[in-house]
């Protein structure tokens, strides 16, 4: 049993035979690869910002399950009340981290405009069919003098922070908004942010005591598109910030310098002893490792990704690995190269000396596969989502309307593509599921854009262990 | 008073009629004309448009726009109001010409 069913569904005795938890979740990560069945839905982001068709942004379940009728198909839509939104990112009231934690479940999902700033609070106890339960409107979030939601991590005990990448002008700085467990907006969540600017991403490990956030730019700035005279300008981040989780303070500042350029999606291990992480310097395509060693956090480039000349363009073709992600065992790190058309497996078994395990090329401007069946693979790979078991990946293709329409504008006539690999974790082999497409082009209101993927019972980009 | 504002989007024109103290998108919505737009706060350039004629006037600093997308007409319609009768293009081709690939 897991918490893949409606919460309402499982009684305290499912967990407690094992290991004597009463909040959701799973005890420990291993539990997780354990007791979590194969995933059945998937919720998904669709998007219509950025095409010319005017329809609200939507929550679609998709059916993953292979031996159902519907399998790969959009189940449910669940539309957003207004348009304009750039639904992005989302994130679950509760998760593992608050286990231990008596009458808390898995219940609503946290998902934020990015464009927006309006926070929808969607009640999923019935998996098959959630519902919009609370709209927090983008008034109530700029009293705050913060603007563009992005990252939802719940907290231990039932709060929620969500980073938000600016200011109520939608310039700099940004800062974190924290809901209660009632999604009342309780205020800002930091007490002292440093000298940090820019946010982006960020995860926290709570038995180190740290928090580690990323930057991406000024909504101002990424909104409309990609400049690359903001980049020589200085406007895009290259740091990494490390916080003080039970003061809410800004410890320290890691600049990774040129080739750390755009670090977005920010992964520690799931070992809650573990002080090994991950971030993606999407612009410099590099892969930075970071760890404490003797109580100083450091960051060092792991992964390199050479641009490539293409025929077509001037300069060579960065790789932008645009999200990551490790495996619930530890074991590997995936990742995306959006521009290239790459999905990537790495060994991690030395945390700080990844090996290139297995890759699959696909979509991007180098892919060796541009379609599947009769259905054109429109944008590269991007965000990722990994089965708690370790042996399916999932990826879908568009990363922001703006910079989809900047890079592969064709998206916003085609829609995008929800994908999956099968994995062999023992021989570290990911292989193309050439029967697996969900077409967010054939949406009934037009072609939508598709980015996140959850699972209603955790996953490998949220769940973190106390 | 009004002004008119014809709107082009994809080759379709659409003229309504806008307050001076009303911003073009709010109009848009009181008569039912679709407008794309994100923010509503001038970040964002969803909701990008560029003036053939007439004249517009931002409310609050239009920050999703440069100076050489100010120089070359580009509007925000979300905080832009009318101060004489106007035609735009808009429309997500219009928001796409605020950037290019920067290496092809």
């Amino acid at each position: 049993m897991s918490d893949a069913e409606s919460p309402t569904d499982m009684s305290s005795a499912d967990h407690e035979d094992h290991d004597h938890h009463v909040g959701p979740g799973y005890a420990t990560p291993q539990a997780a690869i354990e007791q979590a069945e194969p995933e059945k839905l998937a919720y998904v982001m669709g998007l219509y910002v950025g095409t010319d068709v005017d329809a609200p942004d939507f929550v679609a379940v998709v059916d993953v399950d292979p031996g159902s009728d519907t399998y790969q198909e959009v189940i449910n839509r669940i539309a957003m009340p207004n348009e304009g939104d750039e639904l992005h990112h989302f994130g679950w009231n509760a998760c593992s981290s608050s286990c231990h934690a008596e009458g808390l479940e898995r219940s609503h999902l946290v998902v934020p405009g990015q464009r927006s700033s309006r926070i929808h609070i969607i009640d999923a106890t019935d998996r098959r069919e959630p519902e919009i339960e609370k709209v927090i409107e983008p008034e109530r979030v700029f009293e705050h003098d913060l603007s563009a939601p992005h990252t939802v991590h719940c907290v231990p005990g039932g709060n929620i922070v969500i980073s938000m990448l600016g200011d109520a002008d939608g310039d700099l700085p940004g800062g974190f908004l924290e809901l209660g467990e009632d999604f009342e907006i309780k205020g800002r969540w930091e007490a002292d942010s440093g000298e940090m600017q820019m946010n982006y991403d960020y995860w926290y490990q709570p038995r180190h005591n740290v928090m580690i956030s990323s930057e991406w730019a000024a909504p101002k700035t990424y909104y409309p598109g990609f400049d690359l005279e903001d980049v020589e300008n200085g406007d895009y981040g290259q740091r990494l910030h490390v916080w003080d989780w039970e003061n809410r303070s800004h410890e320290e500042t890691l600049d990774l310098g040129e080739e750390g350029q755009i670090p977005l999606e920010v992964r520690f291990l799931h070992s809650p002893e573990s002080t090994h992480g991950y971030v993606g310097a999407a612009l410099s395509s590099n892969i930075f490792y970071f760890s404490n060693e003797g109580g100083n956090w450091h960051a060092e480039k792991a992964i390199d990704f050479e641009a490539e000349e293409h025929p077509d363009w001037d300069m060579p073709v960065p790789a932008l690995p645009t999200d990551i992600l490790v495996s619930m065992d530890d074991r590997y790190l995936y990742g995306s190269n959006w521009l290239h058309g790459e999905v990537w497996m790495y060994d991690i078994s030395d945390p700080a000396n990844p090996r290139k395990a297995d890759s699959i090329s696909l979509g991007g401007f180098f892919g060796e596969c541009q379609s599947l069946g009769d259905r054109e693979l429109t944008g590269g790979p991007q965000m990722l989502q990994l089965s708690l078991d370790g042996e399916r990946l999932y990826w879908t293709s568009s990363l922001f309307s703006s910079w989809d329409n900047q890079f592969f504008p064709e998206m916003s006539e085609e829609g995008s593509v929800m994908l999956k690999a099968d994995i062999d974790p023992r021989n570290g082999t990911l292989t193309l599921d050439e029967d697996f497409l969900v077409d967010f082009g054939e949406m009934p209101e037009g072609p939508a854009r598709a980015h996140e993927i959850r699972w209603p019972g955790g996953d490998c980009t949220s769940d973190v262990w106390r | 008073m009004s002004y008119t504002v014809e709107l082009i989007r994809n080759g379709i024109s659409n003229t309504i009629p806008v307050r001076p103290e009303q911003t073009v998108l709010a109009a848009a919505e009181d008569v039912d004309r679709s407008l794309p737009f994100g923010c509503r706060t001038g970040a964002c350039g969803t909701c990008t448009g560029r003036v053939l004629a007439g004249e517009l006037e931002h409310r609050r600093p239009p920050r999703a726009l440069k100076t050489k997308h100010l120089d070359a007409g580009y509007v925000l319609l979300c905080i832009a109001e009318p101060r004489a009768d106007s035609r735009v293009t808009v429309g997500k081709d219009v928001v796409a010409e605020l950037v290019e690939n920067p290496w092809k």
